[in-house]
């Protein structure tokens, strides 16, 4: 293996490893930071990959144990996040005047109820476990196999599983108690709110039509809802997305609310 | 000779159920000791990892309320069952052989867990508890029967390995 072959793998996969560093940490200057580190340590390191994964595999290890460092000393995020962090965006309307100023400025503010389907994914999910977390983006959404991913978080094939497993449970369960989306009684209807305020003239029953998602709510099959749920994070890049700009403002928000948040209720 | 032979036809049938999931029971003067087995389709590891995590218990095992505590050797561990949800029992981890032997316990009794590879996509689950000691007679009428509990217990933990292997 020679660097040139690690540096064109590593171009091809930046843009998936960014938004999986992203996703676990929420923050945009810590993904820049350990997607750099990941660079550097795989070129120094890569005299010892001796090609029992692919290459992809690999760098996606390094990415995980820096993420992991990173957010060893944090406590990890509350699931009802999307209400405290709306009940703080209340009390704080800079925030929103801050967004609109965006949606003004910016070719990546175009809100769109699924790309706050998958923002809201992103923060309720680092209610989870860091390891049941890092196992279920990497399945669900960046299609890894269990095989690869005992691989990425340094783990045996059954604790993958059994990690996949709960966070799935965990995540069903969670989605289905709160959001209005797929559940009639759920108490969560953050997405159309927030798309009112943006799109006051959107027809809002024809573009929730749109997302297979929401067809497919009737169904209540709860297992494929969140393969759907899921589906929609995978079309999605957070970076690269229409509306990236506006979503990595209430990102940094959400973020700096949780962690005011979490400092206040430690035990 | 037939008394010996209905004994030994018995204890066949009482393996067989055992072996099936359903729990049986031998009441003797001075302890009682109820068991179950069952064969579940999953690696030990997966197995080893739900009879591990203490907290995620109340998740699959419909007979537990909560557990709290940390399943390591030595550790004490705090048991809700659903026999009597409102009495914590406080139990020691006495033995602990990863994906093998664990036993939990107190000074009344000990809960005995074991993992035996019957082929290779088998594993063989046997729970047994014994209760007893000197005293054993005068509380033993309080102490209501294990069997349903175990049994499910058992179904509980195939169904949710079996998942997860898949």
């Amino acid at each position: 293996m020679t660097t040139g072959q690690l540096s064109q793998t590593f171009e091809e996969i930046s843009g998936q490893l960014k938004s999986y560093i992203l996703r676990i940490t929420a923050s945009v200057e810590d993904t820049e930071d350990i997607v750099q580190d990941t660079w550097i340590k795989a070129s120094d390191k890569l005299h010892t990959y001796k090609g029992n994964s692919t290459l992809k595999t690999w760098i996606f290890a390094i990415a995980s144990n820096l993420a992991k460092d990173n957010l060893r000393a944090k406590k990890r995020w509350v699931e009802n996040v999307t209400d405290v962090c709306k009940e703080a965006a209340m009390k704080e309307p800079s925030h929103f005047q801050k967004a609109m100023e965006i949606k003004m400025s910016s070719t990546q503010a175009n809100f769109e109820i699924k790309e706050h389907i998958a923002f809201c994914f992103l923060c309720i999910s680092k209610s989870l476990p860091l390891e049941q977390h890092l196992c279920l983006l990497s399945k669900e959404i960046y299609g890894f196999k269990v095989v690869e991913i005992a691989v990425i978080i340094g783990n045996t094939e059954a604790m993958v599983k059994y990690y996949l497993h709960t966070a799935r449970s965990k995540m069903i369960k969670v989605f289905e108690g709160r959001c209005a989306l797929i559940n009639k009684e759920g108490m969560c209807h953050q997405c159309t709110e927030i798309n009112g305020i943006f799109n006051p003239h959107q027809k809002e029953q024809e573009e929730l039509a749109k997302i297979d998602m929401v067809r497919a709510a009737e169904s209540g099959d709860k297992e494929h809802l969140f393969d759907l749920r899921m589906q929609v994070l995978q079309g999605i890049d957070p970076f690269e997305s229409g509306a990236a700009a506006l979503q990595l403002h209430h990102l940094a928000f959400n973020r700096k609310v949780m962690e005011n948040y979490l400092e206040k209720n430690q035990e | 000779m037939k008394n010996f032979l209905i004994i030994l036809m018995l204890m066949a049938t009482t393996n067989s159920q055992a072996q099936h999931g359903k729990a049986t029971t031998v009441k003797k003067a001075f302890s009682r000791t109820t068991s179950v087995q069952i064969d579940i389709q999953a690696d030990a590891s997966i197995i080893w990892v739900l009879l591990t995590n203490a907290s995620d218990f109340p998740r699959w095992n419909s007979t537990v309320v909560s557990l709290e505590g940390d399943i390591e050797q030595g550790k004490k561990i705090r048991l809700k069952s659903t026999l009597d949800p409102k009495r914590e029992f406080k139990l020691k981890v006495k033995e602990l052989i990863p994906e093998k032997r664990m036993v939990w316990g107190d000074g009344k009794g000990n809960r005995t867990y074991l993992l035996e590879k019957i082929n290779e996509s088998t594993i063989r689950f046997s729970m047994s508890e014994k209760i007893g000691g000197v005293f054993f007679p005068l509380y033993a009428k309080f102490i209501p029967p294990f069997d349903e509990p175990f049994s499910q217990f058992a179904a509980d933990l195939k169904k949710e390995a079996e998942i997860i292997q898949d």
